[in-house]
């Protein structure tokens, strides 16, 4: 009952409605909307980024994403829970504790594995790559730190990547021979190879192969960047994006969040405390009287407000009082 | 021990009842255009669940090829936006009515989760597109969950994705927002604050004078 309600008024009427001609009446308005919208500016899309482009337009730097992957320098061959045991991303214990649930050997999947399916279509590649995996994992080492400091002096010519001479063993070759299988297309068929299934649901090696410095590096992804407010730009510019991340977003630009050691799992905790705070606003005293003190409800309730100013004054009648709980 | 059946035929005669569902009339602080967010906000819904059994009848990457899926897909990106922009004027207007008040506390609650909820929902929604903003959020969105432990959410499978936005998140805001209308319906909209009348009718006085 109302009555238990000191702050909820009880002196109001019940007036006709059609909640039928209401819903519907609703409905009509969002369809319109939606089909003007849709027909007037489409929707946003924006080419993907692919391992093929990637390789065409930046040789060199797709060898050294490879040979990062190999050495376990990259992103993802050092990232841990829950791809690896390594420790590079590892924001939290709880992260920690997971453990390995998607495996990603980033130097097995990203690139031996896609060389040996290569090699079996191009024969010239499996010595190389033999004399590789045969190696003890010391002589690999050395031919990894070798070829990071001689890819930085590579040079282009023709389109193909040209080494200078050193001491890195059979990696030109093979990285080169990578390069080749970038460029065709069919890279990415290979990082998502499930041999036990047919069907190809799961993008996450082709994702986390271009996750670090292709889509980084991307022009087209720097105003999805965090610094720049990430997720609530869109990809192609004029159109909305989820503008309503804007409360995580922000608290991803404090300082202390951004240059935290563990910016994600701080942001999204920071930003799961104002859901709570929202959600909890019944119970939380001084705040849940916040609306009463604003007054913004004499504005939305302000023809409510009015007659019934009218009628107490001048008739100092009440309104039939209709309760509805 | 109450008898179960009894109790839930007498909870069921209410809440299932015709009186509850399409009533004929309502207060009279409830009217005009911020009285229709919450039902523009279910509508949007309504137009979002059309548009994506669509799209999930013709296969995810339907929209890339064929023409009218591609509208479909327009139509289901705008509804997402009308969904998100209505249900936050329905915040505003709920916030600074103080909706919570006569009873009316879980009813806001639930909305909170459905607000929640519908986050993740078009997250994967936006993730199982297929364009760069997809490969991006999936790259970048990945290492939040992982931080948090919630690693088995694997935004780079698409596969995961697609199950996550068109069957498990759909269905569970679904619930909510179902159970956030029910509520509604029970203890109707919250009335106005009681204000002093004098305070509003001074200036009748003055007009009447």
């Amino acid at each position: 009952m109302n009555g238990a309600h000191p702050d909820v008024a009880q002196d109001y009427q019940q007036v006709p409605e059609d909640f039928l001609k209401h819903l519907l009446g609703t409905l009509v308005i969002v369809i319109g909307l939606v089909v003007a919208a849709s027909l007037l500016f489409s929707y946003p899309e924006k080419q993907p980024l692919t391992v093929k482009a990637y390789a065409t337009q930046h040789p060199i730097a797709f060898e050294q994403v490879l040979l990062r992957a190999l050495d376990g320098q990259g992103q993802i061959a050092n990232y841990g829970p829950p791809y690896n045991h390594g420790t590079g991303s590892v924001q939290s214990f709880v992260q920690a504790r997971v453990g390995v649930l998607h495996p990603v050997n980033a130097a097995t999947d990203f690139v031996l594995k896609p060389l040996r399916m290569a090699a079996s279509i191009n024969p010239a590649i499996a010595p190389a790559l033999n004399r590789f995996v045969g190696a003890s994992a010391t002589q690999q080492a050395a031919w990894e730190a070798q070829a990071a400091s001689a890819l930085g002096h590579a040079t282009l010519r023709g389109g193909s990547v040209i080494w200078p001479a050193s001491a890195a063993g059979p990696l030109p070759q093979l990285l080169n021979a990578g390069l080749s299988l970038g460029r065709s297309g069919l890279m990415s068929g290979a990082l998502t190879r499930n041999p036990a299934v047919f069907t190809r649901f799961d993008s996450q090696n082709t994702l986390l192969f271009l996750q670090g410095t292709p889509l980084q590096t991307n022009p087209a992804t720097q105003t999805l960047a965090g610094p720049n407010w990430g997720i609530i730009h869109p990809a192609v510019n004029g159109y909305p994006a989820a503008w309503w991340m804007t409360v995580p977003t922000w608290i991803y630009q404090w300082p202390a969040v951004a240059n935290s050691a563990a910016p994600d799992a701080l942001a999204l905790m920071i930003g799961f405390l104002f859901w709570l705070a929202l959600a909890l606003t019944p119970w939380i005293p001084g705040w849940n009287r916040v609306p009463r003190v604003v007054g913004i409800h004499r504005l939305i309730w302000r023809e409510y407000y009015h007659r019934r100013g009218q009628v107490g004054s001048r008739h100092h009648e009440r309104s039939p009082v209709s309760v509805r709980e | 021990m109450a008898n179960w059946t009894v109790a839930t035929k007498r909870m069921a005669a209410t809440v299932l009842s015709a009186d509850t569902w399409l009533p004929t009339e309502l207060p009279e602080y409830a009217q005009g255009f911020m009285y229709m967010l919450g039902s523009l906000t279910a509508s949007s819904f309504v137009v979002l669940i059309l548009s994506g059994v669509l799209l999930a009848m013709n296969g995810p990457a339907s929209w890339s090829y064929n023409g009218a899926m591609h509208f479909v897909a327009a139509t289901h990106f705008w509804a997402v936006q009308a969904f998100f922009f209505f249900m936050m004027l329905h915040l505003w207007r709920v916030f600074f009515t103080g909706a919570w008040r006569g009873g009316r506390g879980l009813t806001w609650l639930l909305g909170a989760v459905a607000f929640l909820v519908a986050i993740p929902t078009a997250f994967t929604g936006f993730l199982i597109n297929g364009d760069l903003y997809s490969q991006w959020n999936a790259v970048q969105a990945k290492d939040g969950l992982n931080a948090l432990g919630l690693g088995w959410v694997n935004l780079t499978n698409a596969g995961q994705m697609y199950g996550m936005h068109v069957v498990v998140l759909p269905l569970t805001l679904a619930a909510i927002v179902g159970l956030h209308i029910t509520l509604v319906r029970l203890k109707s909209v919250v009335p106005p604050y009681p204000e002093p009348a004098p305070a509003v009718s001074l200036q009748e006085r003055r007009g009447d004078a």
